[in-house]
């Protein structure tokens, strides 16, 4: 099983450093980004499995050639306190060492995944009661004109901006408007902005960036976990935006989000601000709704999803066949 | 019969709008709907137990007040879509900003006819 825990640890530690750094500025991203989120959960889920199997697969070998065996095997030899067994079976201090890391960066994972999720559960059940007690129902002729908004609700406050709060079922989840961003857009670009916003909710946006958000909290010192955490937010912006794209114009978009992103004093221009414009917008997402990429070719496609598919298989085989 | 998130709603515009101390009997006066004294001690008790109402109870009968003014409330509530408190990733909201001021501008300066 050596070798095995090895190949894991390698493949623990390319998911952990260079991966994130080369893929969160991908260009790819860009094209499909589809294909860029079905990656990085891929690598979250590989990256996880394997940092917690290489030190387990390490400790457990010297009590059986599989990993069910030698679980079966330490167990039994624990419980009966067979010490000669034991003995014999050549347990070095440092295979101990690796099973203690194992459970304790696994446990670590599990629970930072579970409380992490509670957290966003309990603050969003409380964020949701002030906006039932603060907000009224968009109504009346802009509710039309954004039609299939089924829970946009308005809060009365200057700034401009949108947002969403899921819930667990899609009539619990209510999309927020401000009454400043309101009387800054016109209809059709209110309409894209929910439209936006609805994508995220209809696509479980939320659930995507989980364990991102657990990760991040888990390793905070592995600056990877930031990349990934901070990719995939990007990305869910990026497949919202060509949700709303599917049935808006690109100029209500693009204005929607000139207006909402903006603060409100236009007036006062902003040191290191350009008069040229054009070459200040760098964000990828900017850039993306100005000039549209093609989308990636199907080839291109589906090498993304084998690769995915080999990086979930790749662990989960290993784990179980070694 | 409205549902109680409806009466909470209520008791809570009227309790931000009075400004002052109120007692059950009082806000029970004041709804416009036709409500058992006991319906609007059980929607202040919820209100209590989610912290937007705060109960005196050195008086007879008890007077309630709302915690935080109305804007106290919006503000907070923005400040966690903003960012502007340590707990925003919770919130899972998502602005459609993200979009940095420079960009913004430029964007303004693009779609300008």
């Amino acid at each position: 099983m050596e070798p095995i825990a090895l190949v894991l640890a390698v493949l623990a530690a390319v998911l952990a450093v260079p991966v994130p750094i080369l893929l969160h500025e991908a260009r790819f991203r860009l094209r499909s980004p589809w294909a860029a989120m079905l990656l990085w959960q891929a690598i979250a889920l590989a990256g996880g499995l394997s940092i917690v199997g290489a030190p387990i697969v390490y400790g457990l070998s010297p009590f059986g050639s599989s990993l069910p065996e030698a679980l079966l095997t330490a167990a039994r030899l624990t419980l009966m306190e067979d010490y000669a067994a034991l003995a014999e079976l050549e347990v070095h201090p440092w295979h101990l060492f690796a099973l203690c890391l194992g459970v304790l960066l696994g446990g670590h994972l599990l629970l930072t995944l579970a409380r992490t999720y509670l957290r966003v559960l309990t603050a969003r059940r409380r964020h949701r009661q002030l906006v039932e007690l603060l907000s009224t129902p968009l109504q009346g002729r802009q509710a039309e004109q954004a039609a299939g908004i089924s829970a946009a609700q308005i809060i009365e406050h200057e700034a401009p901006l949108a947002y969403c709060l899921p819930g667990r079922t899609s009539a619990r989840s209510v999309t927020v408007l401000s009454r400043g961003l309101l009387e800054q857009l016109e209809p059709a670009e209110l309409a894209a902005v929910v439209a936006h916003e609805r994508t995220h909710l209809v696509q479980r946006h939320h659930l995507l960036t989980m364990a991102f958000e657990a990760w991040y909290r888990a390793l905070p010192w592995l600056p990877t976990t930031r990349y990934g955490r901070e990719a995939v937010l990007e990305l869910t912006e990026m497949l919202a935006d060509d949700g709303a794209l599917a049935q808006h114009s690109r100029e209500d978009l693009l204005r929607s989000l000139a207006v909402s992103s903006g603060s409100a004093e236009q007036e006062s221009p902003r040191p290191g601000s350009d008069a040229e414009g054009n070459s200040l917008i760098t964000g990828a997402r900017l850039r993306r709704l100005l000039v549209p990429p093609a989308p990636l070719s199907l080839a291109a496609r589906a090498a993304v999803l084998l690769v995915s598919a080999v990086l979930l298989g790749a662990p989960t085989v290993l784990l179980l066949t070694s | 019969m409205a549902s109680l998130g409806d009466l909470e709603r209520s008791v809570m515009s009227l309790l931000w709008d009075s400004g002052q101390r109120l007692s059950a009997n009082e806000v029970c006066e004041q709804l416009d709907e036709d409500l058992a004294v006991t319906t609007v001690l059980t929607v202040l008790s919820r209100l209590e137990k989610k912290g937007l109402v705060q109960r005196e109870r050195t008086t007879r009968p008890h007077r309630y007040a709302a915690t935080a003014s109305r804007e106290e409330h919006t503000v907070q509530m923005l400040n966690e879509v903003l960012g502007t408190v340590p707990d925003r990733e919770a919130v899972l909201a998502r602005f459609i900003g993200g979009v940095s001021e420079c960009e913004a501008a430029a964007l303004r300066k693009i779609l300008s006819p």
